[in-house]
């Protein structure tokens, strides 16, 4: 693909004029990524669909919580033109609802099964999307939230092993676990530089 | 005749790695048919999060067990966008050894599982033992045998040991001389010709509604949709190779791609050590901590062409010391998932196991 760089300029033309795009990033001559509002993604999707952009090569959404917002992501790609475009939407958090674009992209059902099991999203119209896929019987908040904390769950989850120190260290000796803290409080410390 | 539940796998010889297909048959037709993934999940996208970025370079060769540098390429690949790195010339040629090495390996593990599914050992042993030669290579570049960690964000970790290019020269060779025998012993073969000619079909408009890449894309819509020709990354717009493509996709025509693939693979490792510049192998990505290393805002998308099609990495990062959010695209996520549950109904029993291996489904990537 010689002059990849005007596929950029036409797809951001293409979109930019069509839709009301809140952010336009072109970030390098092969991907665009767009920022609209929920309702025009369909639409949006629709239009790309039509003009070649047939391939749905990934959905998932990002947590944010301080803005009390999930962010969808989908990205298509054009095997002809070579620009994998992202389009990416806000949802509120309290009542994460997306209709499912099951109609423009079949390949979707298994991503957006996906994203409801590890961010609790919902996607009307994918009959499937709240059937459990890859966590088996999960008894908490969906784990790729921000505030799921995985040492917490297994700490609450699984009993805790007791190990008891069976022999008396000698004078003057660092016992392993000593050791071992120690080392731990080490590599904090590399990592934050000294802060906690 | 009654309806009845079978399961194809997690221990199976046409299953790779730990996943099982639900079947329900009819006589040995199957009517209805599921993956069940989840028994690797691993966590890898909540871990990235978790573990700083430089960290992060151990933990992702991990995702799919039998190719991981495309891994390491696509992650690398998503932090120097973010980061805007420039790697150095050398860096790139050796990255392309390196992924083009691991495509000659999984093409070759893949056509000697194909043995499993038809029952014709011998093969697997062949491609092993080659296999078993890619690792020996790598483990003198890298010092690891399957993880290598050898290509990290800013180029690849050291320089090529001095004489390399004899070993991978002798390897090609070798392999080159033995393929007419690896085609004579699999695809040329009246009886496993017999039973993978015509073995489950997919055409062209069923690619699309999967969203299926790769060999298996190629071979049905007949056009030479490579990531490496159609939207080149390293050094491939200056390499000479032809992408495989096919008219009619069928079991056969997939297996037959993968052979000429490792042909092109062999041209292209060789144009590479050809042209390989002499310098530099890597930019320092920081002036002090490693660990402390931040990352500019952005949300980038990043994919390379394995040897199943396209393996991506999504990555957001909010200018902090870990990933935000890191999202996989398994290259055999469609065909997996969707693929499974969609097009195997209508076909027979004994012809589940070839899909998995033809299609390349591999489940560590499908449950990360």
């Amino acid at each position: 693909m010689t002059n990849s760089m005007s596929n950029t300029e036409f797809v951001t033309n293409l979109v930019e004029s069509k839709f009301k795009v809140l952010s336009t990033e072109v970030l390098d001559k092969y991907q665009v990524s767009f920022e609209v509002k929920k309702e025009d993604v369909h639409s949006l999707l629709s239009l790309l669909k039509t003009s070649g952009w047939i391939q749905l090569s990934y959905l998932s959404a990002v947590d944010w919580p301080n803005d009390n917002e999930f962010e969808l992501v989908y990205i298509v790609f054009n095997w002809d033109k070579a620009v994998h475009i992202q389009i990416r939407c806000r949802l509120d958090r309290e009542t994460a609802s997306m209709n499912s674009i099951l109609p423009i992209f079949p390949g979707c059902k298994y991503y957006e099964r996906e994203a409801h099991e590890f961010f609790g999203i919902k996607f009307p119209g994918n009959p499937d999307h709240e059937k459990q896929l890859i966590l088996e019987e999960w008894d908490d908040i969906p784990p790729l939230r921000k505030d799921f904390d995985p040492r917490a769950y297994s700490d609450r989850k699984f009993s805790k092993m007791e190990y008891k120190n069976d022999f008396v260290n000698k004078n003057g000796e660092v016992s392993k676990q000593d050791a071992r803290t120690k080392r731990y409080d080490d590599i904090d410390k590399l990592r934050t530089g000294g802060k906690k | 005749m009654k309806e009845m539940k079978l399961f194809l796998g997690p221990q199976h010889p046409g299953m790779h790695g730990n996943a099982s297909v639900h079947i329900y048959v009819d006589g040995d037709i199957i009517k209805k048919s599921f993956l069940l993934p989840g028994m690797l999940h691993r966590g890898f996208e909540k871990g990235m999060e978790r573990h700083s970025w430089v960290n992060n370079i151990s933990l992702i060769p991990r995702v799919c067990v039998v190719e991981p540098d495309t891994n390491e390429m696509a992650f690398a690949m998503a932090v120097e966008m973010l980061a805007k790195l420039e790697v150095p010339e050398r860096a790139h040629w050796i990255r392309m050894i390196i992924l083009e090495l691991a495509r000659l390996s999984i093409h070759l593990m893949a056509y000697g599982g194909l043995g499993s599914p038809t029952g014709l050992y011998t093969m697997m042993y062949h491609a092993h033992t080659d296999r078993n030669t890619i690792l020996n290579i790598f483990e003198k570049i890298t010092g690891h045998r399957v993880y290598h960690q050898y290509i990290v964000p800013g180029g690849v970790r050291k320089d090529l040991p001095v004489g390399i290019e004899k070993d991978i020269h002798s390897f090609l060779d070798d392999l080159e001389s033995r393929y007419e025998e690896y085609r004579d012993l699999g695809i040329n073969n009246p009886t496993i010709q017999a039973r993978i000619n015509d073995t489950i079909p997919l055409p062209a408009e069923v690619v699309w509604e999967l969203g299926v890449t790769g060999i298996g894309m190629r071979s049905a819509v007949n056009k030479p949709y490579d990531l490496r020709k159609v939207k080149p990354y390293a050094r491939y717009d200056q390499v000479e190779f032809d992408v495989p493509v096919a008219p009619y996709s069928d079991a056969y025509a997939r297996v037959d791609c993968k052979l000429q693939e490792v042909v092109q693979s062999i041209g292209i490792i060789r144009q590479c050590l050809a042209k390989m510049p002499e310098g530099d192998v890597r930019v320092p990505i920081s002036r002090g901590q490693a660990m402390r290393w931040t990352v500019p805002k952005g949300h980038v998308y990043a994919c390379v062409e394995s040897s199943r099609g396209e393996f991506g990495y999504f990555m957001v990062s909010d200018g902090g010391t870990n990933p935000y959010r890191v999202g996989v695209r398994g290259a055999s996520y469609p065909q997996g998932l969707l693929g499974i549950e969609k097009y195997l109904p209508g076909t027979r029993l004994d012809d589940a196991a070839l899909w998995v291996d033809t299609m390349g489904v591999c489940s560590p990537e499908i449950d990360r």
